[in-house]
């Protein structure tokens, strides 16, 4: 038999981050599409409007990455521990997460990775995060920081090969944070309840379904 | 309505070229000239009188002639203290005038506070700096900043690469132009537009169109272009580009629409692809190459240095971004369809976290 458990996945900092990230990004997806297309988009009503919001939920998204890397590297400190890969990750557990999705988990087979407060994030998401927390995410705060200031900038720009190059970067970095949403939010509904990954999102905790012999996880992540 | 003026315009030069103005009027300038052309030539009164022989030459208006315009000089000239007569630039351009005048800015400025009648180009012939400067000599250049950059973004980017023309009159049929500029290497000054002389050390001809137009056929293929920025790099040069317009009017206004951002920046990539590279001659103006069509979307090096938001954005990045995203998408949809097909491998048990 089985029983629910509830663990504390998701401390306060990391959730309030969480969304106010995502709000941003979804925002920056839209607001980026009119800018790129005004002739086919058109959903903040004036280009300017776009624009504004545009450039607001970028100052927003770079604060809140700012917030996000100082809290792991200087409050919580576990920022090698969740995001970094390990040898074994790389090794075998990327693959065996990889076989899980695409093959295993149709026939109705666990999930090979079990989610802990310490170890949150399968070896997949591990590198997808690795890649877009510290690869994308900083490479479309810098290219859109300099989109802000293109007069006053200028010999930066020169240096980086020109707007052009910046612009475009920045377009396919956006193409690829818009990817990554589509799987994220897709892979977060493969829980036990399509909803049982989101609520930790907001509460902190997550619901799990624990057989009933295993006494030592009880102890330490009961409800208090 | 335009084209017809024009056409008249032109007509009126070949009349007058035709009716013997040129045979009576170009020795007539040489008279002139001898002592107009001197550099120190000066009134009693001290003030220059000097008219640049290089520039006049350039000009339609040295065929018009200086007695066409200045149709009454005294024999006793200029010695007699008589001035000169003065045509009004109206008498041969009434629809600019009657244009202007209905302009609310005609009560602002004279022609003359525009143009000088010794000097007149096509704006085609002009860059867009030398056109902007008619504007600066009244409207102070960092006052015009700030009250622009209180609702355009960006005001700054856009001051530099739009002619001031472009919002502020109906001028019609835009294009891009391109400049090229430079510094001195090593210096960290701000770029100026290359000088004539600057750029015949490039080539060893006299046809400086050939720094960038490498086979001469006056034409700027995209392949040129490449090799021309590709080497620029190294260079302290860098090509500007501007949005001028091709037919320009007089009639000054606040045009309601230029407050609206799509103006420029939604005609979509059909909009602009016409481009031009100004190139500097002796006299000061500029003489313009086509540049091959399609070359300002161009990523790496058509033009690297000018972008408009959706407008010159290119149709290959867009398909590399589709696809991104369409990969992105096809995850969700096919791992959604299995998903549903197999549900029953997973009813019974809530295996999955
Ligand atoms: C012998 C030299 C000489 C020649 C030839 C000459 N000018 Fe002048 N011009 C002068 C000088 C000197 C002045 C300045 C007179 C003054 O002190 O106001 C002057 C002044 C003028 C002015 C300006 C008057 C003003 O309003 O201040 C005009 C216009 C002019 N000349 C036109 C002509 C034209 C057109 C011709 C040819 C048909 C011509 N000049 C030939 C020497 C010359
Ligand atoms: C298209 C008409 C036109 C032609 C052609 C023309 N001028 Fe003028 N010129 C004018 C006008 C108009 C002014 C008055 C400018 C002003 O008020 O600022 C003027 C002014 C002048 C002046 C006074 C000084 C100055 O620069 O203001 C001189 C000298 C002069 N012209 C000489 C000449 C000479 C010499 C030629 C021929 C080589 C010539 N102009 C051809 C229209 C013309
Ligand atoms: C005697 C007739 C005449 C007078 C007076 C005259 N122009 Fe012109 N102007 C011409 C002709 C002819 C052209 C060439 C055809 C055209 O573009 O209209 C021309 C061309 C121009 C051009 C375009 C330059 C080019 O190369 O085509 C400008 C700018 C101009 N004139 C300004 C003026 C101004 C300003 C005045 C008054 C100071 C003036 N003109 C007075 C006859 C005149
Ligand atoms: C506020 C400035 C201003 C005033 C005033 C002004 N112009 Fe212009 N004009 C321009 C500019 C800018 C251009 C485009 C650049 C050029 O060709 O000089 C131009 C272009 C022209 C042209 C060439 C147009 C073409 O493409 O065929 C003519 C002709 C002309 N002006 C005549 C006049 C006449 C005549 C007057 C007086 C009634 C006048 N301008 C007053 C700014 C002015
Ligand atoms: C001879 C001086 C002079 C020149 C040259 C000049 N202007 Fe002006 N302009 C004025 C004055 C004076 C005013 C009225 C005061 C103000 O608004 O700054 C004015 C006002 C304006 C206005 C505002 C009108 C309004 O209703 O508020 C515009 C737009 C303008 N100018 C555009 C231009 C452009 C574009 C050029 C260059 C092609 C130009 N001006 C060249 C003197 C000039
Ligand atoms: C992108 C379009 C655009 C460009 C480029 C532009 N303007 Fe304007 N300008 C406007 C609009 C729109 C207004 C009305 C703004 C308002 O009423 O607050 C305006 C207002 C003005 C005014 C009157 C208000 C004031 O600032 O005194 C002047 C003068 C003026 N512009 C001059 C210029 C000059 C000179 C240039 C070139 C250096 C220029 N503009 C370039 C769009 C433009
Ligand atoms: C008259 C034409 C015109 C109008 C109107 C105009 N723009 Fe622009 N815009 C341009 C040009 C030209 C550039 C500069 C291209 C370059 O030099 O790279 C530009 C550049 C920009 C840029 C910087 C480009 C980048 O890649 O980051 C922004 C942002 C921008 N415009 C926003 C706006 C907004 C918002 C409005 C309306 C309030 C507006 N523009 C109105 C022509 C215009
Ligand atoms: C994942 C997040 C983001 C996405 C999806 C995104 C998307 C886009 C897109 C599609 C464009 C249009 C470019 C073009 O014309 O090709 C654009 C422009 C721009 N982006 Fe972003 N962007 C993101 C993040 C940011 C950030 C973080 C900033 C600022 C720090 C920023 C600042 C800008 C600026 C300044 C422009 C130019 C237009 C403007 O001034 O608004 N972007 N963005």
């Amino acid at each position: 038999m089985k029983h629910k458990e509830m663990v504390y996945m998701t401390p306060m900092p990391v959730r309030i981050w969480h969304w106010l990230n995502a709000f941003g990004i979804v925002t920056l997806c839209v607001t980026g599409l009119q800018i790129r297309f005004p002739d086919h988009v058109n959903i903040f009503g004036a280009y300017k409007a776009a624009i504004r919001l545009h450039n607001t939920a970028g100052v927003v998204v770079s604060i809140s990455y700012g917030l996000w890397l100082s809290y792991y590297l200087i409050v919580a400190r576990s920022l090698v521990k969740l995001y970094v890969p390990t040898l074994d990750d790389l090794k075998s557990g990327i693959l065996r997460q990889a076989y899980f999705y695409f093959l295993t988990y149709f026939v109705g087979k666990p999930n090979p990775h079990h989610s802990t407060p310490e170890s949150k994030f399968n070896p997949m998401q591990k590198a997808a995060y690795l890649v877009i927390m510290f690869i994308l995410l900083p490479l479309v705060i810098f290219s859109g920081a300099l989109l802000m200031y293109v007069a006053p900038l200028r010999e930066l720009l020169l240096l980086l090969g020109g707007i052009k190059l910046l612009v475009g970067s920045h377009f396919l970095l956006a193409s690829c944070f818009t990817a990554f949403l589509c799987v994220h939010i897709y892979l977060a509904t493969l829980g036990h309840t399509p909803f049982a990954h989101f609520k930790p999102m907001w509460n902190g905790w997550e619901e799990e379904m624990v057989e009933d012999a295993e006494p030592e996880k009880k102890t330490d992540t009961k409800l208090p | 309505m335009h084209a017809y003026n024009r056409m008249m315009r032109m007509f009126l030069a070949v009349f007058m070229l035709s009716a013997a103005t040129v045979y009576a009027a170009v020795p007539e300038n040489g008279k002139c000239m001898g002592c107009h052309g001197r550099k120190d030539v000066k009134s009693i009164a001290g003030n220059s009188v000097y008219i640049d022989p290089e520039k006049f030459t350039a000009t339609t208006h040295s065929i018009v002639g200086c007695t066409s315009c200045h149709d009454r000089v005294s024999s006793g000239h200029p010695g007699d203290g008589s001035a000169p007569a003065r045509a009004v630039c109206g008498d041969c351009h009434a629809p600019v005038s009657v244009e202007y005048a209905k302009s609310l800015h005609a009560s602002k400025a004279r022609c003359n506070d525009c143009h000088n009648p010794h000097e007149v180009r096509l704006p085609m012939f002009m860059s867009g700096d030398d056109i902007n400067k008619k504007c600066a000599k009244c409207h102070d250049a960092r006052k015009i900043l700030k009250s622009h950059a209180k609702w355009l973004p960006q005001a700054e980017l856009h001051i530099d690469s739009l002619l001031c023309i472009t919002c502020h009159t109906g001028s019609q049929d835009y294009v891009i132009t391109m400049s090229i500029e430079s510094r001195l290497p090593g210096s960290k000054d701000a770029f100026k537009t290359a000088t004539y002389e600057e750029l015949a050390k490039l080539t060893s001809g006299d046809n400086i169109g050939r720094v960038i137009d490498l086979n001469g056929d006056n034409k700027v293929s995209l392949e040129e272009l490449r090799a021309f920025n590709h080497h620029l790099r190294g260079k302290n040069m860098r090509l500007w580009g501007m949005m001028t317009p091709e037919v320009v009017t007089h009639s000054y206004q606040i045009l309601e629409n230029r407050w609206d951002c799509t103006f420029c920046h939604a005609s979509g990539p059909k909009a602009m692809q016409k481009s031009f590279i100004a190139f500097p001659d002796k006299s000061g103006g500029y003489k313009r190459l086509a540049v091959e069509k399609g070359a300002i979307l161009d990523i790496l090096y058509g033009t690297p240095d000018f972008y408009m938001l959706g407008t010159t954005r290119s149709t290959p990045l867009n398909i590399i971004g589709a696809l991104i995203v369409a990969a992105g998408l096809s995850f969700p949809v096919f791992h959604g369809f299995f998903r549903l097909l197999t549900r029953k491998n997973r009813k019974e048990d809530d295996h999955e976290a």
